[in-house]
């Protein structure tokens, strides 16, 4: 996509987007612009698709490709995982393994394990498994704690 | 999101830590039926040697399930692995307290040894298994008051 930037010495900030086509990049601007939550361009059988944070389950890496899990879809990410990390920081998502990012406000439920694990049930059952390296933060997060905040 | 990684010497240290927890709990039930034992035979004096071999032998052996066992007292569940284990590690204090003397080689209390050894790590388990059980109640209590809190936001 093309951009410009002009700067103009006084008068009012605008931003004016032009388009042909309401694409997934251009929905992705929209949607900042509009002061939305991020959506996240993801493709599911070759079609491109906006998602919102706010269906995504969890958020699998595998190989290397990262893989969105709502309820219903599983959709490949363009973004990698360290990306989805920024752009979901300041929504309810958290890093609990290397591979797996999960949406805390689609856990079920939560129960300790051996070794100071914890397991994640989330809303479509699926159990996930939040590493001992990982489980303090996530603990301290549930708290109230967390440290970026 | 979660940027900071522990470092490994903390890692570690909380390890350590863990493995010297365990081999203090173990030492002390040792040391209970070892001054069962004493008393019973009428001493109230207990071996300052023995009580060395003790703790090294419980410092050792947390390491070994650390390392080996993959901390079978603290499994979800007794399954057959675990109980493997268990058995191995009871065998193998039990052969240490008759190589060492603890009891003067008595069998009959040595055999003793073995089912109190036994009996401590399956209490041990259970213990674990209390304690996940409570932390689980607090985290899904903190987990409806995270998404609460958002919610008022």
């Amino acid at each position: 996509m093309k951009y410009t930037v002009i700067h103009v010495p006084d008068g009012e900030d605008e931003v004016i987007v032009r388009y042909s086509e309401l694409s997934p990049e251009v929905e992705q601007v929209l949607s900042v612009l509009r002061g939305q939550q991020p959506r996240l361009l993801g493709s599911r059988e070759g079609e491109q698709v906006m998602i919102a944070p706010g269906d995504i389950l969890y958020i699998e890496c595998v190989d290397s490709k990262s893989f969105a899990c709502t309820a219903e879809d599983v959709f490949r990410l363009e973004h990698t995982m360290t990306q989805l990390e920024q752009i979901l920081c300041d929504i309810n998502f958290f890093r609990c393994s290397r591979s797996m990012i999960i949406n805390i406000d689609k856990v079920e439920s939560l129960r300790s394990l051996s070794s100071n694990r914890i397991d994640a049930t989330m809303l479509g059952g699926e159990h996930i498994i939040i590493s001992r390296r990982y489980a303090s933060e996530f603990r301290k997060l549930l708290r109230g704690g967390r440290d970026y905040e | 999101m979660n940027k900071q990684k522990r470092p490994l010497w903390k890692r570690l240290l909380v390890e350590e830590i863990g493995i010297e927890f365990k081999a203090c709990l173990y030492f002390f039930c040792i040391l209970f039926y070892y001054s069962m034992y004493r008393l019973i035979g009428g001493s109230s004096v207990a071996d300052i040697l023995h009580m060395a071999e003790m703790i090294l032998l419980t410092y050792a052996m947390g390491y070994a399930q650390f390392y080996l066992m993959h901390n079978f007292d603290e499994a979800e569940k007794l399954g057959g692995k675990e109980i493997f284990f268990l058995i191995i590690c009871t065998a193998l204090y039990t052969a240490a307290s008759y190589i060492a003397g603890w009891f003067d080689k008595n069998l009959a209390v040595t055999a003793g040894f073995f089912f109190y050894i036994a009996f401590v790590y399956v209490c041990a388990f259970l213990i674990y298994k209390f304690k996940r059980n409570a932390e689980g109640k607090i985290l899904n209590e903190d987990l409806k008051a995270f998404k609460e809190r958002r919610k008022n936001r």
